[in-house]
């Protein structure tokens, strides 16, 4: 389902060049849960971006069901990002303008799908599944931090990916609401069919993955 | 694909309310610029048009006469003097280095038209009506319809009813117009038509004469008024006209009256300059703004583009949030014009009116293109302001965004 290849990532800071992802090769089947594990600056959250059409790599390539995503054009790795990949950020991520039931409509619609009514009624879905069937007009200001990863994971879901990848989504959260996002992140990945990689510095939610590979300094750990 | 507009639409109408009094200090801004722009446009051409008219009833700047002709100057060059002597009529075939306007002349100075009590004289005054520039615009009553073959204005101290006919040597005349009072002899008691009309008179002239005078020839005229352009000096037009004419003698009015009609047309234009530095400073504010904007939205952006938006929707939503902010600037902006143009109708124009001078405001029609051109080139500005900062931000990776927006 997923192929990385020979992956690198550089970043150039004031002090001169950090290498943040060394040589990396991940194959993930469909359908399996991946967790990464490593300490912070060991290349995880970078690996996560590439992989989600986020950040380009320098160099290797990164094939998602036979699509070497950076090889496509602006906005056809739009369109993928939009349809095959739902993303869960380690920091808050909602629009602050719009309510949670539009930003978790937000996805499909961008995927200019006609049917609006559906549209809404499966956002409702979503927050109603997430524990938040309360706050569908709740603006992410009058929600707690959890509330709001719930709403970000609800909002990864809303186009069916069929790549899901958290990055540390309980980073900032209590382990009631950590634990609360990990169980619909599984659901997603058990009872939803996708394939799921998470960055966590969690080993008690790693345990649960299907395989678990270790970052450090950028490279795969052996 | 409608209902994804109207969201991003509506997402940019909320983001402009994020910042309720950086929003407001720049709609203000835009405002301000507009209405300059605005209540500017509309009476730098009020006062272009009225400057027209005024500026023509001070009459030429210069008169070209025969060599030989006696001429007794009036401090408004508004018609030539009549005198036997005439020059050629295809004089100005070519142009004259700082000749603006040339408006030739025929008068006929005659007490045999039968026209008033017996032998009372009367000056008979063809002009060019395409060309002339000192007789139309001191009209001061006149029939609801243009000029035609047949009419003539009278002067003011012509006692006669616009409308009403008048018989020179054996022809009926219609009077079309009466001018103002201008306090000119020639021009005051004057019978002017165009110049087709008076040579048309010519036959009737010889039968009632015996002769027909120079000037009703249709190669000769009287003399040429002249209007000199701005930045050229009388004195450079009259060397201009005598090296390049010959047999003739060049005129010269009050030369004050060029220099404020010289000075003010330059202040107009200066004018003109100040409002397009206003509207560019606006441009650069707006800039500046969303450059900033956009540095502090990184976040959001990125975080629309992780979700599946487009390059173009990205700048877009920027696009139609400055252009919702500057637009409604604009709007704003010519309803305070307009407050500022009654203002200055009840004041200046008003004390303008009670001295006699005539202001011209522009018409319904035009104001109101002026008006909607204010607000979309105000909302133009937000648009263009935004733009290059939003392509910009949008062509940075989604993951980059997100970081450096905290």
């Amino acid at each position: 389902m997923l192929a990385c290849r020979a992956l690198h990532k550089m970043y150039r800071t004031g002090s001169g060049s950090v290498e943040a992802v060394r040589n990396v090769e991940l194959d993930v089947a469909a359908g399996e849960f991946t967790a990464i594990v490593g300490r912070s600056g060991s290349g995880k959250s970078s690996l996560m971006a590439m992989i989600g059409g986020l950040s380009r790599p320098d160099a290797g390539s990164i094939v998602i069901d036979g699509t070497d995503i950076w090889s496509l054009d602006d906005d056809a790795l739009a369109r993928f990002r939009n349809e095959a990949i739902g993303y869960v950020f380690q920091f808050a991520s909602l629009l602050p303008t719009l309510r949670a039931i539009d930003n978790v409509a937000l996805p499909a619609l961008l995927r200019r799908r006609a049917d609006r009514a559906g549209i809404a009624e499966r956002a409702a879905s979503l927050l109603t599944s997430v524990g938040l069937g309360s706050h569908f007009d709740a603006y992410p200001s009058e929600m707690s931090a959890g509330e709001q990863r719930r709403v970000a994971i609800a909002r990864a879901l809303i186009n069916t990916p069929r790549l899901l990848l958290a990055d540390e989504p309980g980073s900032d959260l209590d382990e009631q609401s950590e634990r609360e996002v990990m169980i619909e992140l599984l659901r997603a990945n058990r009872e939803g069919g996708a394939t799921l990689l998470l960055v966590t510095h969690n080993l008690a939610l790693a345990a649960e993955a299907d395989r678990v590979v270790q970052m450090s300094d950028g490279a795969m750990a052996p | 694909m409608t209902q994804l507009r109207w969201l991003l639409a509506g997402l940019a109408l909320q983001n402009v309310g994020r910042r309720k009094a950086r929003t407001a200090l720049l709609a203000a801004a835009v405002a301000i610029s507009c209405a300059i722009a605005f209540a500017g446009g509309v009476m730098l051409r009020s006062i272009a048009a009225s400057m027209a008219v005024g500026f023509s009833r001070l009459g030429a700047d210069l008169m070209v006469v025969q060599a030989d002709a006696l001429t007794n100057i009036t401090a408004a060059l508004l018609a030539v003097e009549p005198t036997d002597q005439t020059i050629q009529a295809d004089l100005f075939g070519a142009p004259i280095a700082g000749v603006a306007r040339v408006a030739p002349q025929r008068v006929f100075r005659t007490d045999q038209a039968g026209f008033g009590g017996h032998g009372e004289s009367a000056d008979l005054i063809g002009f060019d009506s395409e060309r002339d520039f000192t007789v139309l615009p001191w009209i001061a009553e006149r029939l609801g319809r243009r000029m035609q073959s047949g009419d003539v204005i009278v002067g003011a101290a012509r006692d006669l009813p616009v409308g009403s006919e008048i018989v020179l040597f054996g022809r009926n005349f219609r009077i079309y117009a009466r001018l103002g009072r201008t306090g000119v002899g020639t021009h005051e008691r004057g019978i002017f038509m165009t110049s087709d009309d008076l040579l048309g008179l010519a036959p009737y002239v010889r039968e009632r004469l015996g002769w027909v005078p120079p000037m009703l020839q249709r190669d000769r005229v009287s003399g040429f008024l002249v209007e000199i352009t701005p930045g050229a000096t009388e004195l450079q037009v009259r060397f201009a006209l005598l090296s390049r004419l010959s047999g003739i003698k060049v005129v010269a009015g009050e030369t004050l009256l060029t220099g404020v009609r010289q000075g003010l047309e330059a202040l107009l234009d200066g004018t003109l300059a100040l409002v397009v530095m206003t509207s560019a400073s606006t441009v650069i504010m707006v800039c500046v703004l969303f450059s900033a904007i956009v540095e502090e939205r990184r976040s959001e952006l990125g975080l629309l583009k992780a979700i599946g938006a487009r390059r173009r929707q990205v700048v877009g939503l920027m696009v139609i949030e400055a252009t919702i902010v500057t637009g409604a600037g604009g709007l704003i902006g010519v309803v305070f014009g307009e407050l500022l143009l009654r203002l200055f109708a009840r004041s200046v124009v008003y004390h303008l009116s009670t001295l006699g001078i005539p202001f011209l405001w522009l018409g319904t029609r035009d104001t109101v293109t002026i008006a909607v051109g204010c607000i979309v080139v105000a909302a133009l500005i937000g648009a263009a302001g935004a733009l290059a900062p939003a392509w910009r931000a949008s062509r940075r990776d989604a993951y980059e965004l997100i970081l450096s927006g905290g």
